[in-house]
């Protein structure tokens, strides 16, 4: 005797109503939380701390040149930022000769670059890496100015400047 | 009088479809979060460099984000931190992963980790320049200096 099923005409139907309000609150978290955050940049830097320095227009070459033999050191470039009281740049010397008096606007920031592009720029360059002396009240941002010139210089090998180390200046120096 | 026909019948939209785009909202905002934001501290005002580019890893997996306020202090997600000793304990877990990976430092050999330095534009270069030491005492050499490309909101 055959059985007939009593669920075969019944219509099984989803209470989708639950689903939609669990859904609907989870769209809500998402919308509440999301806060996309800018778009931003950043210098890539080799910094080496600070070690003993070959200035290539050095008095002594016989120092230099001892130096260098040791592998102790790297050929650099020196470049010092002077900061006024508001920690603004105020003047920029390359190998103690000034390449600009005054704030670091935008002509002052290519004499600069003018600057570091003629040392570069030498047949044979012989620089390695930049020393970056800093005023120490000197703010970030005009910084950062400062840096993005030296790492658009590129080396006798055609890479970019990548390795450069910070020294705080000291207050003789400031004087100077 | 004629009686309505709808009086007694129960209205049953379909949610099926509401259902479908809901979920599809759903997956957006869950593709689009980054939970890694978290640790980027957004009340800082970051300097402004047209030069600046995006983050482009080349493989680069493992970063330090250190976030410094204009006075110096560094925060992780919100919280002050001592820098030399959060920067010290970074180090020592960083060689750590390196020694469980069969790739132990050498001594003097430098960190893979990228240090990402985002610092108020305002943050004077003797304060951040302790920071930079401290990192570079503890073998970290690669420096990634945020910036933005323009200022907010132009």
């Amino acid at each position: 005797m055959r059985r007939r099923l009593s669920h075969s005409k019944t219509d099984v139907e989803l209470n989708l109503a639950s689903m939609l309000d669990m859904a609907f609150q989870l769209l809500a978290f998402f919308i509440l939380t999301f806060r996309p955050s800018p778009i931003e940049g950043q210098l890539s830097l080799h910094l080496p701390p600070a070690v003993p320095m070959t200035n290539v227009a050095a008095e002594r070459p016989d120092v230099a040149e001892a130096a260098e033999a040791s592998g102790t050191t790297l050929k650099t470039l020196e470049v010092s930022v002077f900061a006024d009281a508001t920690g603004e740049v105020s003047s920029v010397q390359v190998e103690l000769r000034a390449a600009f008096q005054g704030p670091a606007d935008a002509a002052n920031l290519h004499k600069l670059d003018q600057r570091l592009h003629e040392a570069f720029a030498l047949e044979g360059s012989p620089f390695e890496q930049v020393v970056i002396r800093v005023a120490p009240n000197l703010r970030y941002e005009e910084l950062m100015k400062v840096i993005d010139v030296c790492t658009r210089q590129k080396m006798a090998d055609g890479q970019l400047l990548r390795k450069i180390s910070f020294v705080e200046m000291s207050g003789t120096d400031q004087a100077k | 009088m004629a009686r309505s026909s709808l009086d007694m019948s129960s209205a049953q939209p379909n949610l099926t479809p509401l259902l479908d785009m809901v979920f599809q909202l759903i997956t957006f905002f869950m593709l689009v979060i980054n939970f890694k934001d978290a640790a980027l501290d957004q009340s800082l005002t970051l300097p402004v460099l047209g030069s600046a580019r995006p983050l482009d890893m080349k493989g680069q997996e493992d970063l330090l984000v250190l976030n410094i306020d204009a006075e110096g202090q560094l925060k992780v997600y919100g919280v002050v931190r001592d820098v030399k000793i959060y920067i010290a304990d970074e180090a020592r877990q960083e060689e750590a992963r390196l020694k469980a990976k069969n790739t132990p430092l050498k001594p003097g050999e430098e960190l893979p980790t990228m240090v990402v330095i985002r610092a108020d534009r305002a943050t004077r270069f003797n304060l951040l320049n302790e920071i930079i030491k401290a990192c570079q005492q503890h073998n970290y050499r690669k420096f990634a200096l945020k910036a933005m490309n323009r200022r907010e909101g132009s």
